[in-house]
């Protein structure tokens, strides 16, 4: 047998969630007709995925990535910077995408009375 | 400069001045296009021989053109026909609207002509027969009649043929990495052409387009009918011999060089030329009988212009001294001939309206000048001597029956004698028979437009008595392509079995007879006779009433059509209809992948991102 | 001040802030000053071309940080082609809806900083040396064609733009997974350092990440199951946005994987499965061309079409094979510019855009209906127009592959092409006008800009080595990434 300390399970956890984040709101993507469900599936795959990043940059017990003479000798226990930038940046994109997402999906009610993915079909062929 | 980029240059600009000079004039573009060809004949003229030569290095391609003593005798004749009919052109399209983009199709096209029979390279070779397509598709389209039908079929199966080529052209460079004609040649002696069976049998598909031989023929009648008859006569009379001149180029210059123990090139020669024989053969014999139950003479001489195509194919992929002698000798006279007979029709259809056969007659004492080209010309197509398709033919059968093909020599020897019955039908349809009312207020075309066909026309007088003249250039071209020694004379022809004929002697008794006949009855004439009217006819016992046409160019053939109609019933276009009309049905079934919901589109994605990893993460 | 890479991207994002302030003041604002950072991509296109030809690949630093750990921008003759096509398109684009929505400023000053947006992020993908910043810069292109997809409000837009949302977000979840799969096995984002290092990542795992890439650019560059957006956005676009789909965004796609499969990756690694699905690509695109009845719809699967033959070169993968695949892309960028410019005036107050309503337009519109069809001859490839090289450089590099089959298979779907491009001719020329709709004449500007295409491709296809040498060099560049990454990698070394 063996046993789990605190850190695997943590990870395991962390990645396991947001892995299964993405697998929802793929569902929900493919699967749900309503245009707002979609937009909502979108934005939960997003989240799994900037999760994904905070994880992959996680230290157990890490420190901020910040060189002060109190810090230089835990240059090791520093977690990266490196994801935790890109996720914030991914975050903007995400929430721009959604913005436009939501928009397009008050036009598209306007125009068609219906907000049913399989029933805007105007464009096709 | 280099004389031969010269005048490539003269007809390409003359091409874009004619274009732009619309505006100003209506009449400038016909202008400007025979003044341009009228440059380019003098400059060619005028120049040794040996300026014909140039070079370019352009994009990472060497492109050589080179007019050789072959491909001067196919320069004679477009130049020769595109100057006449550029003059008949300046009458021919008076008043006629748009006429800048007919002209500047009109000279971009012979501009394409010289380029192919120049070029020395494959790729030069393409791009003016691209070229030379597109321009002439252009004209085909022209009158805008049918664009659907005649207009998209003329493109799409030169297309085919024109990709069939570039195909060949590809398998070939990535053989030996060179377009170069002379290369090529050298590779093949030295068997280093391993794609050269391939190559060769598309290179003949694509050509076979052009020359519209049997089953890829279905464009050619509609499209020679279509263009403008001053277009036509260029169109049927060089434009398709390209075709031929790209066979030549194939079949004699390409193999004849080549190592004889290949067994590569016996297959070709052997086999494949075999098989476009007597392709050619059936081409012929269809399309004269196509020819026979036209209605339209523009149309019939379609027919006929794709009937002639086979037999001068036939002479190329025999590949015999004597049959690819006949075949030029053919190709240059139907050049003339049906030059010459597109363009009285021509002039028919701009004095009387049409061209349709039960619609005019008659009009041989309105347009004489017209009637007297068309006779010489029908003479000479139907083979018949003093006139020089005899020569042609007489040269074809002997060369057919000496390389064992008498099969063949059937085949071609009932096309060539059907042809009399349409030759006649065109003559009598237009020419004789009854004056209708409809008909009296016609009148003679300009002289712009008789000039050259009367030139033609003393032309074919002048080679049936001296096939000499003609054969002094085909049989130098001949060297070029490896015949050496090939012995002819000014007026006499011999064949193989010590027969011979002096054809001078046969021209003088019949135009002997000819003035003794015309004196005698102009002399008898004198005496007592009186002048009579089509109509009057009423000395015959019946009185015809004035309104009965009693011209039978309705139902002129009825008889033979019935006995023939088995052979109509099959249409080689209601294959291609069919086949157009299932890839249609097909076209339209595969669109539906696009359904039109965003949702099935992501599926898509995600599918095929599955569906890739599996396959990446196993095999790769 | 010296002009430097960075000034493609620090100008336009400044003037996108002026603009909405300073046409507070001056309506006219909104218009004349994206013209003029259009004007300016030129310039710097010009000058950073002839510094290139002088002084080799220029790197430059963002914010001191130095190559791999900063963002840094690349700019060679492969970014520089691909920036510099964007420059003139996108100018040439401004210039031509320049009296675009004259009447009220509101919706003009979106559609110029729209604009403005899809160029800038385009030549960010092609000068960035960064993956992440590649990403970014994706986004951007994608937010702003959304936008400018569902412009106008009557339309269809808002389908389209949201069917193109939904796939692209796949794209960028997909590209995003594949550079956070990177960035754990190798440590960093920088392309010249992960050319560098991808050798260290196992092998099935780079094999997903190629495939999350290829699927994730697919998108971009409209690869067959993944471009049911393609069609709509382009045909629900303004006609001006259609051009540059095809001569900007799609080009940004095409070279996001040309650079991660040749310069990061091995193209060996993935060549033929880009080469299949390149040519499944073609044949399915023109075979549903050939079916449309509006003219925008069919020139996007003919974009798409050409695209697929482009990503047929790039799977080849050889030199020629690449120079072949720039060319086309250079045609297409110009030879669909025009088919684009032209069909908006000739179309111009259509709502259906039917082929059926272009009957007879060649009477009224000469010179546009003349444009059309040089543009019809010059796509089809038939020479002596620019198109026909592209094509035979292809064939060239096809045939030094012995790819025979597939050569046959694109010549056999040319001839699909050369059919529904010459009906469109055929109906423009041939037909009888009906009791057409008042159409607009276009002004001036846009004669020019058409004017400026058609001679260009003219010129090109009479004279090819206007622009082969630089293509040449662009593909040696690509292909030979050394280069590249040393210089990227070594500049503050020394």
């Amino acid at each position: 047998m063996c046993s789990f300390d605190y850190q695997t399970i943590m990870s395991i956890s962390i990645y396991g969630s947001s892995v299964v984040l993405m697998l929802l709101g793929l569902y929900a993507v493919l699967v749900k007709k309503n245009l707002i469900k979609i937009v909502i599936g979108l934005s939960i795959v997003d989240s799994g995925l900037h999760l994904l990043f905070v994880a992959v940059g996680y230290l157990h017990n890490g420190t901020a990535p910040i060189f002060s003479p109190e810090a230089v000798d835990k240059v090791n226990q520093m977690v990266d910077p490196v994801p935790q930038a890109l996720v914030l940046t991914a975050i903007v994109i995400g929430f721009a995408t959604t913005a436009v997402a939501l928009s397009l999906v008050i036009r598209l009610y306007k125009h068609h009375k219906t907000a049913r993915i399989d029933q805007i079909k105007s464009l096709k062929w | 400069m280099n004389t031969l980029a010269l005048i490539l240059l003269i007809l390409f600009s003359g091409a874009i001045v004619a274009f732009l000079s619309e505006k100003v004039s209506k009449f400038l573009p016909s202008l400007i296009a025979f003044i341009s060809i009228t440059a380019a004949g003098i400059l060619f003229y005028t120049s040794p021989a040996d300026v014909f030569n140039f070079k370019l290095s352009m994009a990472g391609l060497n492109f050589t053109l080179k007019i050789d003593e072959f491909s001067r005798l196919f320069v004679h004749m477009i130049i020769g026909l595109s100057w006449l009919a550029s003059m008949y052109a300046v009458g021919y399209m008076q008043n006629k609207e748009r006429q800048g983009t007919f002209f500047f199709n009109m000279l971009l096209s012979i501009g394409g002509m010289l380029g192919i029979v120049a070029a020395r390279d494959l790729v030069s070779f393409f791009v003016f027969w691209e070229i030379m397509t597109w321009s002439s598709f252009l004209i085909v389209v022209w009158t805008g009649a049918d664009f659907r039908r005649t207009g998209i079929w003329y493109m799409v199966f030169s297309a085919m043929g024109a990709y069939a080529m570039l195909m060949a052209i590809m398998m070939i460079y990535s053989d030996i990495h060179t377009f170069n004609i002379d290369e090529i040649i050298a590779a093949i002696a030295e068997q280093r052409l391993p794609h050269l069976v391939e190559a060769s049998v598309l290179l003949l598909f694509g050509f076979s387009v052009k020359a519209a031989l049997m089953p890829l023929h279905v464009w050619a009648p509609n499209a020679y009918t279509q263009a403008p008859a001053a277009y036509t006569a260029i169109f049927s009379g060089v434009l398709s011999k390209m075709g031929i001149f790209g066979m030549a180029l194939v079949l004699l210059s390409m193999l004849k060089f080549a190592n004889p123990a290949d067994f590569s090139l016996v297959y070709i020669n052997g086999f494949i030329g075999q098989i476009l024989a007597w392709l050619g053969a059936i081409t012929a014999a269809i399309a004269t009988l196509y020819a026979l139950i036209q209605t339209d003479a523009k149309k019939l001489l379609a027919y006929s212009s794709v009937a002639q195509l086979g037999y001068i194919t036939i002479g190329i992929a025999i590949g015999t001294p004597l049959s690819v002698m006949a075949s030029l000798f053919l190709a240059v006279l139907h050049a003339l001939f049906k030059g010459t007979l597109f363009l009285a029709m021509g002039a028919v259809e701009r004095q009387a309206g049409t061209t349709d056969m039960t619609k005019i007659s008659g009009l041989i004492r309105r347009m004489p000048w017209t009637f007297f080209v068309t006779l010489v010309s029908i003479i000479s197509l139907a083979g018949v001597p003093p006139l020089a398709g005899f020569v042609g033919k007489w040269m074809l059968y002997e060369a057919l029956i000496t390389n064992g093909n008498v099969f063949m020599v059937v085949v071609v020897f009932f096309s060539s004698t059907a042809a009399f019955l349409y030759s006649y039908r065109i003559l009598f349809g237009i020419f004789l028979g009854q004056e209708e009312d409809d008909t009296a207020h016609v009148k003679e075309a300009p002289l712009s437009m008789i000039l050259p066909m009367v030139v033609m026309a003393l032309l074919l007088i002048a080679l049936g008595t001296y096939p000499g003249l003609l054969f002094d250039p085909i049989a130098q071209g001949m060297t070029v392509l490896g015949f050496e020694n090939v012995t002819w004379q000014m007026t006499v022809l011999s064949n193989v079995w010590g027969n011979t004929v002096n054809l001078m002697y046969i021209s003088t008794t019949i135009g002997v007879a000819f003035v003794a006949a015309l004196l005698f009855l102009t002399l008898k004439g004198r005496k007592g006779s009186r002048n009579v009217g089509t109509k009057d006819i009423s000395t015959s016992g019946e009185i015809p009433l004035e309104h009965e046409n009693l011209t039978y160019q309705l139902d002129f053939f009825k008889p033979f059509e019935r006995a023939a109609s088995p052979l109509y019933r099959r249409k080689m276009t209601k294959i291609y209809d069919d086949l157009s009309n299932g890839l249609d049905a097909l076209f339209d079934f595969t669109r539906k992948i696009y359904t039109g919901n965003g949702q099935t589109y992501a599926l898509y994605v995600v599918i095929f991102l599955v569906a890739l990893l599996i396959y990446v993460q196993n095999t790769l | 001040m010296s002009i430097t890479p960075v000034h493609y991207i620090a100008v336009p994002l400044a003037a996108a802030f002026l603009i909405p302030i300073l046409s507070k003041f001056h309506k006219e604002t909104a218009r004349i000053i994206p013209g003029l950072v259009f004007s300016y991509f030129l310039v710097i296109s010009f000058v950073l071309m002839r510094q290139v030809s002088n002084t080799g690949i220029i790197s430059e630093t963002i914010a001191g940080w130095r190559a791999p750990w900063g963002i840094n921008l690349v700019f060679g003759y492969f970014s520089g082609f691909f920036a510099t096509l964007m420059s003139v398109i996108g100018f040439l684009t401004w210039l031509y809806s320049y009296r675009f929505k004259l009447v009220d400023s509101k919706p003009a000053m979106s559609y110029y900083i729209l604009l403005m947006m899809l160029v800038t992020g385009s030549i960010g993908i092609v000068i960035t040396g960064d993956i992440f910043n590649m990403f970014v810069f994706l986004e951007i292109v994608a937010i702003s064609a959304f936008s400018l997809t569902s412009f106008y409000p009557g339309r269809d837009g808002a389908e389209a733009a949201f069917k193109y949302l939904l796939i692209a977000s796949f794209s960028s979840f997909l590209i995003l997974l594949a550079v956070l799969l990177l960035y754990t096995q190798t440590g960093t984002l920088n392309i010249a350092e992960l050319s560098t290092k991808v050798h260290l990542i196992p092998q099935s795992l780079k094999l997903t990440i190629l495939v999350m890439f290829v699927v994730g650019l697919g998108i971009e560059s409209e690869l067959f199951p993944l471009n049911g957006w393609a069609p709509d956005a382009y045909s629900q676009a303004p006609a001006p946005v259609g051009a540059v789909f095809a001569g900007v965004v799609v080009k940004g796609g095409i070279y996001a994987t040309m650079r991660v499969m040749f310069t990061m990756f091995d193209i060996n690694e993935m060549g033929q499965i880009l080469l299949i699905l390149g040519l499944i690509t073609t044949i399915i695109a023109e075979v549903a061309a050939i079916k449309q009845t509006q003219v925008k719809r069919m020139l996007a699967y003919s974009s798409i079409g050409q695209m697929g033959v482009v990503m047929m070169a790039i799977g080849i993968g050889t030199e020629d094979a690449v120079f072949a695949a720039l060319f086309m892309m250079f045609n297409h960028a110009i030879i669909k510019g025009l088919l684009f410019f032209s069909t908006g005036f000739l179309l111009h107050n259509s709502l259906t855009k039917t082929i059926a309503e272009m009957k007879g337009v060649a009477k009224k519109f000469p010179v546009l209906s003349f444009m059309f069809a040089l543009g019809s001859f010059a796509i089809v490839g038939l020479p002596p127009f620019s198109g026909f090289w592209s094509k035979l450089y292809f064939l060239m590099a096809a045939a030094d592959a012995k790819l025979f089959s597939m050569i046959a298979l694109v010549l056999a779907v040319s001839i699909v092409e050369i059919v529904y491009y010459f009906r469109v001719v055929g109906v423009m020329y041939y037909h009888q006008p009906d009791e057409s709709l008042p159409t607009k004449q276009p002004g001036l500007n846009a004669y020019f800009v058409m004017g400026f295409l058609a001679a260009l491709i003219i010129g090109v296809g009479v004279y090819p080595d206007l622009i082969t040498n630089f293509l040449h060099a662009a593909a040696y560049e690509l292909t030979h990434k050394t280069e590249y990454v040393q210089t990227v990698l070594t500049q503050f070394v020394r």
